[in-house]
């Protein structure tokens, strides 16, 4: 069961993609044109649950998703002196190092529908990040 | 198939018996085994000199493993490009069961993968420290990584560490074994010279600023946290260093595949459709560049016509030698997108030199992952006609190996 929250953006409009598909089915962009005829970004969100099988990997989604909000907002902050300085780098590159990884997970978890704890799970079914999570 | 010269401390024709062991566990790659003669030339000096070892090495020949370099800059291990290789081989390619669960590293009967993040000399938190971004050599250990490619062409397993993409840490290293073809994917395959000169053959994904910019945009959009802004802020922060370490990286590649916005759209930045060009390098060992028509010359081509009919925007294939970074290569080109599997084998079979075992082969593997991105598009191909070429330069590798004559020992 998925619950929808829509945000919207104003983007760069030039280079807004008219048209946003994702391999990823749970998630797409759509766009609509406000009254003064600007076009604007509606992002659905999804908190959609399904693909993770294990408790520990639906928390590991969850940990990469809230690093992914927190480095963004260090990055920002970390920026607003100096752009060009290295700390600006460095705190970019973290974002980007966990953005990849929240997408390798959930590209693993879709596409090839295998959860990373699997092999882990079966010896250890005990476990709590073993617990089967149920919607 | 072993070639194994025998060298021994004293005549063979004394005793040295050579009872094979049926089952040894020093791995699957063994360079020597020892065997103990049970001579009995007795001397005064004591029995140093009666039957004493007879050393057989071992120079196994079907032990070299094939190391092939991929540089990419999206992520590790998990790319499609690495599972459309895999799966040209055959297999699905897994992390290592029972492992640490955040490994990096995917194993299929053939092939291991292996991330170059592993490789990292500082963790998240060192490279905070010290100003650097994962891009930087200066955060990675080329030492350790020349030593263990090296180690595992030569048959010889490793522990290899691994940097947990989630934590930011390196964790306890795991046990590497050698495969017939190893693959080292990440940032800086060819930056180290020592390990460039290990590669067999060597592919470089070269994306261009806008299809990075709108790949990104469907890959982060729906995350809490990110807008626009800041996919573009984070591809802009990193460019000064990718633009130093990675991208000249290119140069040494013996393939190249770029990925352009279409020209078949005017004004197009959507970054769906896409133009894709493969750059082949000329003169590599057991590759022989992919070619349309009539190797060597320069065309252009658009299979859609009266007997293939198209959607739009259509396809176009261009085909030439050129000449990059003072490298002779040859380009094969591909613009727009595949909407029918008629369509991709009327271009399969169009094709020259793409090392298929049947006719349709690059179709099958297309459809067989159909849901990969890239599916419709030069990517999914020429993704998938490299991985041909690897299949057919490894087997040009170990056939060649096999055919050398067996050396005789003399005693």
């Amino acid at each position: 069961m998925a619950t929808l929250t829509f945000h919207s953006l104003t983007g760069n409009l030039e280079r807004i993609p008219a048209s946003c598909s994702c391999s990823n089915p749970r998630m797409s962009a759509s766009f609509h044109c406000n009254s003064r005829g600007e076009k604007r970004v509606s992002r659905m969100k999804v908190k959609a649950m399904g693909a993770a099988k294990y408790k520990g990997t639906q928390m590991r989604e969850k940990q990469l998703a809230e690093m992914i909000e927190k480095k963004v907002t260090e990055a920002k902050e970390v920026c607003e002196g100096d752009e060009t300085s290295d700390e600006c780098k460095v705190a970019w590159d973290e974002v980007e190092e966990v953005s990849q990884a929240k997408a390798d997970l959930r590209l693993r978890l879709e596409i090839e529908k295998k959860d990373p704890l699997e092999f882990f799970c079966q010896e250890n079914p005990e476990t709590e990040e073993c617990r089967v999570y149920e919607d | 198939m072993a070639v194994c010269t025998v060298y021994t401390t004293q005549s063979l024709n004394s005793t040295c018996s050579i009872s094979t062991p049926t089952k040894t566990h020093l791995g699957f790659h063994q360079k020597q085994v020892v065997f103990y003669s049970t001579g009995k030339r007795t001397s005064k000096r004591g029995s140093s000199s009666s039957g004493g070892p007879c050393v057989i090495t071992c120079s196994a020949v079907d032990s070299q493993t094939v190391v092939i370099g991929l540089a990419a800059d999206s992520g590790c291990g998990k790319s499609t490009f690495m599972r459309r290789l895999t799966s040209v081989f055959g297999g699905a390619a897994e992390p290592p069961r029972g492992g640490n669960p955040d490994s990096n590293t995917l194993i299929s009967d053939m092939t291991t993968v292996i991330c170059l993040d592993d490789y990292h000399s500082l963790d998240r938190t060192g490279r905070k420290e010290k100003g650097v971004t994962a891009l930087d050599p200066r955060a990675n250990n080329f030492d350790l990584m020349y030593e263990q490619v090296k180690a595992l062409k030569s048959g010889v397993a490793v522990d290899k560490p691994i940097y947990n993409h989630v934590t930011g840490l390196l964790d306890p290293p795991e046990l590497i074994k050698p495969p017939k073809i190893l693959v080292i994917e990440g940032l800086h395959p060819m930056f180290d010279e020592r390990v460039r000169d290990l590669l067999d053959f060597s592919i470089y994904l070269d994306i261009s600023n806008e299809v990075k910019f709108a790949w990104k945009i469907q890959r982060d959009m729906a995350e809490r946290g990110h807008s626009l802004e800041s996919i573009k802020a984070s591809i802009e922060a990193r460019k000064p260093d990718f633009d130093a370490f990675i991208d000249p990286q290119k140069q040494y590649a013996d393939a190249v595949i770029e990925v352009l916005p279409t020209q078949l759209i005017p004004g197009d930045n959507e970054g769906k459709v896409l133009r894709v060009r493969l750059i082949m390098k000329e003169g590599v060992k057991h590759f022989s560049p992919v070619y349309l028509f009539d190797e060597g010359s320069t065309l252009s081509w658009i299979p859609c016509g009266r007997k293939l009919t198209c959607s739009y925007p259509g396809i176009k294939f261009h085909y030439g030698p050129d000449t990059y970074f003072g490298n002779e290569v040859s380009i094969l080109e591909m613009d727009g997108q595949f909407d029918r599997l008629d369509e991709l084998i009327y271009v399969e079979s169009h094709l020259s030199n793409i090392s298929t075992k049947f006719y349709g082969e690059v179709t099958q593997q297309m459809l067989k992952h159909a849901d990969f991105p890239g599916s419709n598009n030069g990517t999914g191909l020429f993704q998938t006609i490299v991985g041909l070429k690897i299949r057919d330069l490894y087997e040009q590798i170990t056939t060649s190996k096999t055919a050398t004559p067996l050396e005789a020992t003399k005693a």
